[in-house]
């Protein structure tokens, strides 16, 4: 081989034909052009799972061509194959594979692939270690704070090792940055849930009803922390909301349950419909509750009218 | 101070925060901004709402500077962009789509078949059959391209993409139901939800819901291949009351509702999951600025969540729910705001550039907002009332994301 594409590092591939990987239809449709870098690599990647080859040179070729196109899922279960081949039970070699999916993973952060990749990993590994993935679960959530894929990955790994010692201070870091990230606060909801048999102690539901109640008091036209303080109430207090609680969300909401054509500025619309579902309890309070959908329909929330006079009908019914 | 209407944000001290942050002044001399929003979220400057403030300004200019224009659907001008597709190769840098060829046939034949069933010729579809059997081991299941492996959500992407090609060449009768049954059966796992490969590869409601939507359009959902399955994606739905990608209290999100919640519908299950918290999530995707939607709370809208959450209303409008979105703010911001004069194709959002999965989805739930449906608890016997409007786009089915009528057609060769 001459002027290669592909980086054979230290291994031998010149018994290796390369796979055409270009289909050979008349008038394919969408057929992509492929460029001479990725026909070469692909081919001989492509070439070695036809073989089913499981071996170190294997490996090197799944690494080149995964890099060129991430998505490219064959690659990721051929290379899982070699992996359970090679390295088996061996914790070490293992380690070192995490080692090559931590830096791949900082250099293409949109990819998906790897979550799954990497719980195949662990469940493969004789001795998994939550501190091991600690690290790169930061450096991602730190990049991209609400990235899907890489929070859902954190809370498999916390449930797969049974670990909950740093979660709630791991949401808190992140509310602390951004108020608003509703990931880190469905993060705090996850832990309440999954952390204990039954219900969570009650000290602890009191604790984060405080919690909210604060990051609420810094920004109350913020839906999380309002969401998050439903929850706790519907999921661990059976849904009976305190006095306490009404008139804390009663301050965001001045004016509005005195005067039906109230239209001045409120500090939260949240706090409204909060209070709202609140009012829907108890059927003494529906007046109160009709004046929170009006208010909501007509001034502060007026593109959701729809569900607004949704939930006035409901009252009646 | 001058005559200008100078308004300056308050925010919190820093210290509390973490982070410096200065204190912004927005000045402004339009008129319309004298009155005080009814309720504003930027006591507290954070990342979200330095993004959301972007976004809202671009929006906000789009939806005044063409409010008096009666805009409609540009279809000609987005049809010379799927056009092109289908008729030169695709450049190099789309290998990055190499492992979804199936999806990239389907978005782009499927928009073209929402605007005019006549734009996508039985020449296209005979290409597009054979290429997509040519993407699978024994006609089913079905690959990212030739010569890879097989893949739920590819499957799905096939599946779909075949139903629109009529039935040329057999090709309906090709697809190989029985290797497909066995296939999705081996994907189940133990919490019943479906993986989307056999060696690697996430199980989550969207996989699942694949998996569903798949086995259903073949007629091949047994009792043994949906046992569970409702329960798995019962517990996808959050405290927030949409559902999220795995039962461990995952975020909400419109695209894992969506699929959550047409799973539902498939197994006729959706009245088991909390209605009235989902009807509330649902309708908070929409926001009174930018009158698109968002795919979860404080994030951005996007054109995309159109179909997802805009599917979402409409299932729920089929059984018999109130509309719980605005539909007319919607088509404000597609129209306006998902497309430009300078480039054909439907985009995310103003500054984005248009691309195939933007313009389908994009185009579906404007769809969406053209039509009512009857009401029926099954996925497979949807319809729409008789318009009496002109309607721009074809009538979509909300469950499989395809043309009502090319869905009915693919159904009832496979009932028989």
């Amino acid at each position: 081989m001459t002027e290669s594409n592909f980086d054979p590092g230290s291994f031998q591939y010149d018994d290796i034909e390369p796979l055409p990987i270009a289909s050979h239809q008349k008038d394919e449709l969408c057929r992509i052009l492929y460029d001479d870098e990725y026909r070469e690599v692909m081919g001989i990647a492509r070439a070695l799972l036809k073989r089913l080859e499981l071996s170190p040179r294997a490996l090197h070729a799944t690494s080149q061509a995964i890099s060129l196109v991430p998505a490219f899922y064959t690659m990721w279960n051929y290379r899982f194959q070699i992996v359970k081949q090679l390295f088996g039970g061996d914790p070490a070699k293992l380690n070192g594979e995490l080692d090559w999916l931590d830096e791949f993973t900082l250099n293409n952060p949109k990819n998906y692939q790897i979550w799954s990749y990497r719980q195949a990993l662990l469940q493969l590994h004789p001795a998994p270690q939550f501190v091991r993935e600690l690290p790169i679960l930061q450096a991602m959530i730190d990049d991209d704070t609400k990235n899907y894929h890489v929070w859902s990955y954190r809370r498999w790994c916390v449930l797969f090792f049974q670990n909950f010692d740093r979660e709630l201070q791991f949401s808190s870091g992140l509310i602390t940055r951004d108020v608003y990230n509703n990931s880190a606060w469905c993060h705090r909801m996850f832990v309440l849930k999954s952390q204990f048999k039954a219900k969570p102690p009650l000290a602890l539901v009191t604790t984060e009803i405080h919690y909210a109640k604060a990051q609420i008091e810094l920004a109350p036209q913020n839906i999380s922390p309002w969401n998050y303080l439903r929850g706790l109430y519907q999921e661990f207090l059976d849904g009976e909301f305190d006095s306490e609680i009404t008139d804390f969300a009663l301050t965001f909401t001045l004016g509005v349950f005195d005067d039906p054509n109230h239209s001045a500025p409120i500090l939260s619309s949240h706090a409204l419909e909060f209070l709202a579902h609140i009012y829907t309890k108890h059927q003494e309070t529906y007046g109160r509750a009709r004046c929170a959908y009006q208010a909501l329909s007509k001034v502060y929330d007026p593109i959701r009218a729809n569900f607004w006079n949704y939930k006035i009908r409901s009252l009646l019914a | 101070m001058s005559d200008q209407d100078l308004r300056t944000l308050k925010f919190i001290n820093s210290e509390l925060l973490g982070r410096k942050r200065p204190t912004i002044e927005i000045i402004s001399d339009d008129p319309a901004d004298q009155q005080p929003p009814p309720v504003c979220m930027a006591f507290l400057s954070t990342e979200t709402t330095e993004d959301r403030e972007q976004v809202l300004l671009e929006c906000s200019e789009l939806l005044n500077a063409l409010e008096l224009n009666d805009v409609t659907l540009k279809k000609q001008f987005h049809k010379s962009y799927l056009d092109f597709s289908f008729n030169h190769a695709l450049p190099p840098q789309m290998k990055a789509l190499d492992a979804s060829q199936p999806w990239i046939m389907y978005w782009i034949a499927c928009s073209l078949r929402l605007m005019d069933e006549e734009w996508l010729s039985q020449v296209v579809q005979r290409r597009m059959a054979e290429k997509l059997l040519k993407c699978s081991l024994e006609n089913g299941p079905f690959c990212g391209g030739p010569g890879q492996d097989p893949h739920l959500v590819c499957t799905y992407a096939a599946v779909n993409a075949l139903a629109l090609c009529g039935n040329i060449d057999d090709c309906w009768g090709r697809i190989n139901k029985k290797e497909i049954y066995e296939w999705l059966l081996s994907l189940k796992s133990s919490n019943n939800g479906f993986k989307t490969g056999t060696v690697v590869g996430e199980c989550d409601s969207r996989s699942t819901y694949c998996a569903l939507s798949v086995a259903s359009m073949l007629n091949i959902l047994t009792p043994e291949l949906s046992e569970g399955v409702e329960q798995f994606l019962l517990d996808c739905q959050t405290y927030e009351g949409g559902f999220g990608a795995c039962p461990h209290e995952d975020e909400a999100h419109g695209g894992y509702t969506f699929c959550a919640v047409a799973g539902l519908m498939i197994l006729k299950g959706l009245h088991k999951c909390k209605v009235d918290s989902l009807l509330e999530w649902c309708s908070g995707r929409q926001t009174n600025g930018e009158k698109g939607f968002s795919g979860r709370s404080n994030k951005l809208v996007d054109g995309c969540y159109s179909y997802w959450v805009g599917a979402v209303n409409t299932i729920l409008e089929i059984h018999g729910y109130d509309p719980s979105v605005d539909k007319t703010a919607l088509q404000d911001y597609i129209l306006k705001c998902c497309q430009s004069t300078e480039r054909p194709g439907l985009r995310d959002k103003p500054g984005k550039s248009p691309d195939y999965y933007h313009t389908a989805y994009v185009l579906m739930g404007f769809s969406l907002t053209e039509h009512s449906y009857n009401t029926t608890d099954s996925s497979t016997a949807i319809s729409v009332k008789p318009g009496t409007n002109h309607s721009q786009l074809n009538a979509v089915n909300p469950v499989y994301g395809i043309p009502i009528h090319d869905l009915d057609q693919f159904l009832k060769f496979m009932s028989t």
